[in-house]
């Protein structure tokens, strides 16, 4: 029974990320799992159909007319089929389209999880062309524009020009910025490329899904009708996001009031999965400017080319790069949603304070955010994005990441009882900015360890310094702190309020030396 | 001009009409407008006559496919099989004098079977000179229109769990992982549920057919 279950369940869900079913699904089948099979599809017909990217009539032209060509030459063909690969496949509207029908079929049956619609509409979101505002207002209720940037963004391709006049644009191929003020152009380089705007809509639809959220109403939000959602972070202030009712996209951001100041992102124009220009992601030089350049790195065809540049050999996945990118001092293999940086190892290995460690290649793993990092034979490999760990399996067979199930603190031989509400307090202080070093478990053992030595305060350098701590493990949620001198050997921590890189650390245990 | 409540198509002068009219809330009514002279330069593979027959045409044969496989990757690959079958008929046989989406339809629907017969090597074959087009295509939306019906009548009797259970992952595409989190349920329960859920919802579906 659990076979027919699972199949049954494989098949929805094939379908539901539009795509054809395994053959083997369907063929494997008992006359019972056929007959459920056909009855998913005709509860599917209640949807509306996913359409196709934007482009699809262009692109079927074109696969039909080579498909004609070759019959036209060869009078026989079986024919390549040019099926569209297109990231970003256009179905927000659908989805949009969907929960209209669904809720006026079935209102009141069903809750409807915005969230949820969001981050599927995100997800499906192929191109959008907006101007994004961004107001900041202190706690005397001033507000101001802190600056306006119109955006266009399709696929991996962005443009964002700034209230200065300033573009910076990256075509997947090169980066660059317009500076008028300095009359010059800027070639920089396209991969990796942190965050544009400070509002990401997919960072946004995830932290909402993640953190507890509620409908707190509907607002209009320039123009356009929205919910308002209340996000709250496990300790954290809650803040607000507003979700337009007809894309189910994110359209405005408003921080909690953190330090007197609340910043609010909104979308004042707004038109997703429309057809961009191609002009705006080609780069030409405007006349009279003057070219700077710095590096930008080169778009190679071949790992020995990028070897040849960069002076090493990188460590490759099985799975080839898209793109390949040489520097001086590093070779970035680009996988689209996930970028592969490579550099010769120098000095000793750091992991950042507040990241999880794991191990690989026989060393210590960096897991922070959404990124890895680790050195293997000569090479600091660092990989972000969300394909991160597959591929860091393929260059390190033994890549092990934190277990966070694993309990580590009950060796812990003195139990330090901790005070929650303090603890919260501590987390919100931390959320607005102050006493960062509470992120740094080393920084939390240090401060520790010596109040235990002089309870009284520490006066100047630490008794026990910085140096005689050495984390040991930290799987993220809970940590161990090794000691070299002073009365304590270990120190137990553990994130209490919230278990990623934004919760503060707290100490639980320790064993006396 | 016929008046069919679905698909109806004329060849008026030098021009083929196609009307889709959506089943769907809001009843768009889309007028979209190929020429016999385009057609004939697309068959012989005029990639600009192509696109524009392409882009008069393609909707509303792609959700008459997707409506059959109910996903989009084959229904793009069905889509393009069937234009390319048509044109190269096309070429074969004198121009067309009809229904020229009721002509792709029925391409279509042998496509499907075609690929239905590969998978499951048993069927019937279908020739295309034995398929009234407009018929098809006609039937084809009153069936739908009635199978829309009955289907609504059949999840109105379920049980509000089982019915919750199918639209979050049917209607609503959440996974199993997601749909557990909402109903407060383990994945394997979610399993068995939908599977409860599809073999109610198929049987009352029988006892009505």
């Amino acid at each position: 029974m659990n076979e027919l279950e699972n199949k049954l369940s494989d098949y929805i869900d094939a379908l539901n990320a539009e795509q054809e079913p395994e053959k083997g699904q369907l063929a494997a089948g008992t006359p019972e799992l056929e007959k459920l099979m056909a009855t998913v599809l005709q509860v599917r017909t209640l949807k509306e159909p996913a359409l196709p990217a934007p482009g699809y009539p262009k692109r079927l032209a074109k696969a039909v007319a080579v498909q004609i060509q070759e019959n036209n030459s060869s009078n026989y063909q079986r024919g390549r089929r040019l099926r569209n690969r297109w990231i970003g496949p256009f179905v927000a509207l659908a989805a949009g389209l969907l929960l209209v029908a669904v809720l006026t079929s079935w209102t009141g049956l069903f809750n409807r999880d915005v969230v949820y619609a969001m981050e599927k509409a995100v997800v499906s979101l192929s191109n959008y062309h907006g101007i994004l505002e961004v107001r900041s207002r202190n706690a005397a209720g001033e507000e101001w524009l802190a600056r306006r940037v119109e955006l266009w963004s399709e696929g991996d391709k962005y443009a964002m020009r700034q209230d200065d006049g300033t573009l910076t644009v990256n075509n997947g191929e090169r980066k660059w910025q317009v500076r008028p003020q300095s009359k010059e152009v800027a070639l920089l380089p396209p991969a990796p490329d942190p965050a544009k705007t400070g509002f990401d809509l997919r960072d946004e639809a995830k932290r909402a899904k993640q953190y507890p959220h509620t409908v707190a109403g509907t607002e209009l939000v320039a123009g356009r009708q929205a919910t308002k959602l209340e996000i709250s972070p496990p300790g954290g202030l809650p803040y607000y996001l507003w979700i337009d009712a007809e894309t189910n996209l994110p359209v405005q951001l408003q921080t909690a009031m953190q330090n007197a100041l609340m910043t609010t992102f909104t979308f004042t124009s707004f038109e997703p999965n429309m057809p961009i220009d191609p002009h705006v992601f080609t780069y030409q030089q405007p006349e009279g400017y003057t070219v700077v350049e710095k590096d930008p790195g080169q778009l190679v065809a071949t790992v020995q080319e990028a070897a040849v540049i960069s002076n090493f050999t990188p460590l490759l996945p099985q799975e080839a790069p898209g793109r390949i990118f040489a520097f001086q001092d590093r070779i970035v293999l680009d996988y689209g949603d996930t970028t592969i940086i490579e550099t010769v190892a120098q000095e000793s290995f750091e992991p950042v304070a507040n990241s999880a460690l794991g191990t690989a290649a026989g060393g210590p793993l960096e897991v922070w955010w959404e990124r890895l990092r680790w050195r293997q034979e000569g090479l600091e490999i660092q990989i972000d994005g969300i394909r991160r760990v597959e591929l860091a399996g393929q260059i390190a067979a033994d890549l092990t990441l934190p277990d966070n199930g694993q309990n580590l603190l009950n060796r812990a031989q003195v139990k330090v009882p901790v005070d929650l509400e303090i603890v919260k307090a501590n987390q919100q202080q931390v959320d607005r900015g102050s006493s960062p070093w509470q992120l740094d478990p080393l920084q939390v053992a240090t401060t520790f360890v010596n109040l235990k030595v002089t309870p009284d305060g520490i006066q100047g350098e630490p008794l026990i310094p910085a140096s005689a701590f050495k984390l040991a493990v930290n799987n993220g949620a809970q940590a161990v702190v090794e000691v070299t001198g002073g009365p304590i050997k270990q120190v137990y921590l553990e994130r209490l309020v919230r278990q990623d890189e934004t919760g503060i650390w707290s100490v639980v245990g320790y064993d006396p030396r | 001009m016929r008046q069919a409540p679905g698909f109806s198509c004329n060849v008026l002068d030098n021009l083929i009409v196609v009307i889709d009219v959506i089943n769907r809330p809001g009843k768009k009514v889309q007028l979209l407008v190929t020429t016999v002279e385009e057609l004939k330069k697309a068959k012989e593979g005029d990639r600009q006559a192509i696109e524009r027959v392409c882009s008069a045409t393609w909707e509303p044969l792609y959700r008459f496919i997707y409506f059959k496989v109910q996903n989009r990757e084959e229904a793009e690959d069905i889509t393009q099989e069937t234009y390319v079958k048509t044109l190269t008929y096309l070429q074969k046989h004198q121009a067309l004098q009809g229904n020229f989406l009721g002509f792709m339809k029925t391409v279509a629907l042998n496509v499907l079977r075609d690929r239905w017969r590969q998978k499951k090597r048993r069927g019937a074959p279908v020739n295309f000179e034995e398929i009234n087009p407009e018929e098809t295509a006609h039937m084809d939306h009153q069936k739908a229109v009635a199978q829309r019906l009955q289907l609504e009548n059949a999840l109105a009797k379920l049980s509000e769990d089982q019915r919750t259970v199918l639209d979050l992952r049917i209607i609503k595409s959440y996974s199993v992982a997601e749909t557990a989190k909402l109903t407060g349920k383990t994945e394997a329960a979610v399993r068995t549920a939908q599977y409860r859920a599809l073999q109610g919802l198929a049987k009352i579906l029988e006892d009505h057919a």
